[in-house]
C-alpha cells in the first residue's frame, strides 16, 4: 500500500511539473503536427519568420515555406497532454494503478495549446496544410508576424475549436 | 410416406449452393482501375462547422496514407498542375456531414463520454464527372489521444475503402 501511495505521489508530482506553462522563448517549443514533408510528425522545434519565409527547424532538419506562397492562416486551440511522448508513456503505466487512481494524472497532465494552420501552395500549385501546436497565446502572434511580412490571410473566422473542450 | 428425405436433399443443396452464390456475388464486384488520383480539399457541407485544422489534417493524412497504400501509381494534391494531362485521373472528394468535438479529459476519465466524431461522405469521380463511388464514413476518437486524432482514424478508413475499390 505504501509503495502504491509513493508511486502515485511521484507520478502526480511529475504530472504537475509537466503541466506548468513552458518558459521557453516565444519561437521555440513548437510541435509539428503534420504537413511538412521533410520534418517528422510530432517533431518539436523552432518556428520563425525570417528572410521572407516561415522556417521550422527541428534538430538538423529544416523546412521553409515562402511567405509569398501562403494562401491562408488559421488559429485554433486544442487541449492535449503535457510531457510529450514520455508523458504519454507515464500515463499508460498509470492506467495499471489500482482503483483507476491513475486517472488523476489525466487531470494533472492536461495542457492547452494553440494550433496554427498554414495553407500554402508549392511551385506546381499543389495545396499543402502545415499544422503546428504552439504554447497558448503564441499562434495569434505568429499569424500577425506572418501577415506583417506579407502573407495572405483571410479575416479570422469564429472557429469551433476556440472553446475547445478540455 | 415421410417427406423427410426431400428436406434433407433440399438442405444439402442449399448448403452446397450458398458458398457458390456468395463467391459469385463477390466476384461480381470487380475492382476499378485508375493510374492516378487527386485528393481534393476537405469540404464542409450544409453549413457544418469544423475547424480549419481538422479539415487540413484530414487532407494531409489522406495524401500520406493513400500514397503509402500503393493503390495508385501517382497521388496528386489539390491544385497540382501536373495532374492536368492524365486522362484516367480520378478525384477523391471528402465532404463533412457532421462534426462533434469531444473532450480528451472526459474520454480518459469516464471511458464512455467525450468521444470526438466526424461523419463524412467520401466520393470518387472521373474527369467527366461520373461518380464511381460514394460512401458515408465515420471517424472517431473514443478513448486515448487528442481530438485531432480523429483525422487519422478517418483517413485510415477512407484509405481502406480506396484499397478495396482500386
Amino acid at each position: 500500500m505504501k509503495l502504491f501511495a509513493a508511486t502515485l505521489i511521484t507520478l502526480a508530482a511529475v504530472g504537475l511539473a509537466w503541466a506548468q506553462p513552458a518558459a521557453a522563448p516565444a519561437d521555440s517549443n513548437v510541435r509539428h503536427v503534420i504537413g511538412l514533408d521533410s520534418i517528422k510528425q510530432d517533431a518539436t522545434g523552432k518556428l520563425t519568420v525570417q528572410d521572407g519565409a516561415l522556417r521550422f527547424t527541428a534538430g538538423a532538419s529544416e523546412e521553409k515555406v515562402p511567405i509569398a506562397s501562403i494562401d491562408d492562416i488559421f488559429v485554433g486551440t486544442e487541449t492535449t497532454q503535457s510531457g510529450g511522448k514520455t508523458g504519454r508513456n507515464v500515463k499508460i503505466v498509470a492506467i495499471a494503478a489500482p482503483y483507476e487512481s491513475g486517472k488523476v494524472l489525466t487531470l494533472l497532465m492536461r495542457t492547452k495549446v494553440d494550433i496554427l494552420t498554414v495553407a500554402y501552395h508549392d511551385p506546381d500549385g499543389a495545396l499543402h496544410g502545415a499544422i503546428f501546436a504552439l504554447p497558448i497565446g503564441q499562434a495569434a502572434l505568429m499569424r500577425t508576424q506572418l501577415t506583417q511580412a506579407g502573407a495572405h490571410a483571410s479575416p479570422p473566422e469564429n472557429p469551433v475549436s476556440e472553446g475547445s473542450k478540455p | 410416406m415421410s417427406n423427410r428425405p426431400i428436406f434433407v436433399v433440399l438442405g444439402l443443396c442449399w448448403t452446397l449452393a450458398a458458398p457458390a452464390i456468395a463467391s459469385a456475388q463477390t466476384a461480381a464486384k470487380p475492382k476499378l482501375s485508375a493510374s492516378a488520383i487527386q485528393i481534393a480539399m476537405v469540404e464542409s457541407g450544409g453549413g457544418v462547422q469544423i475547424p480549419a485544422e481538422f479539415r487540413f489534417a484530414v487532407y494531409e493524412r489522406l495524401v500520406e496514407r493513400v500514397r503509402a497504400s500503393g493503390a495508385f501509381q501517382k497521388v496528386y494534391r489539390a491544385g497540382d498542375r501536373a495532374a492536368d494531362g492524365i486522362p484516367d485521373l480520378v478525384t477523391l472528394r471528402t465532404k463533412v456531414d457532421a462534426f462533434k468535438e469531444g473532450s480528451q479529459t472526459k474520454r480518459e476519465l469516464t471511458s464512455v463520454t467525450g468521444a470526438t466524431k466526424v461523419d463524412v461522405t467520401a466520393s470518387v469521380t472521373t474527369r467527366d464527372g461520373q461518380t464511381l463511388l460514394a460512401q458515408k464514413i465515420v471517424g472517431r476518437v473514443r478513448y486515448f489521444g487528442e481530438n485531432l486524432g480523429v483525422t487519422n482514424d478517418l483517413a485510415k478508413r477512407i484509405t481502406k475503402l480506396m484499397r478495396e475499390t482500386f
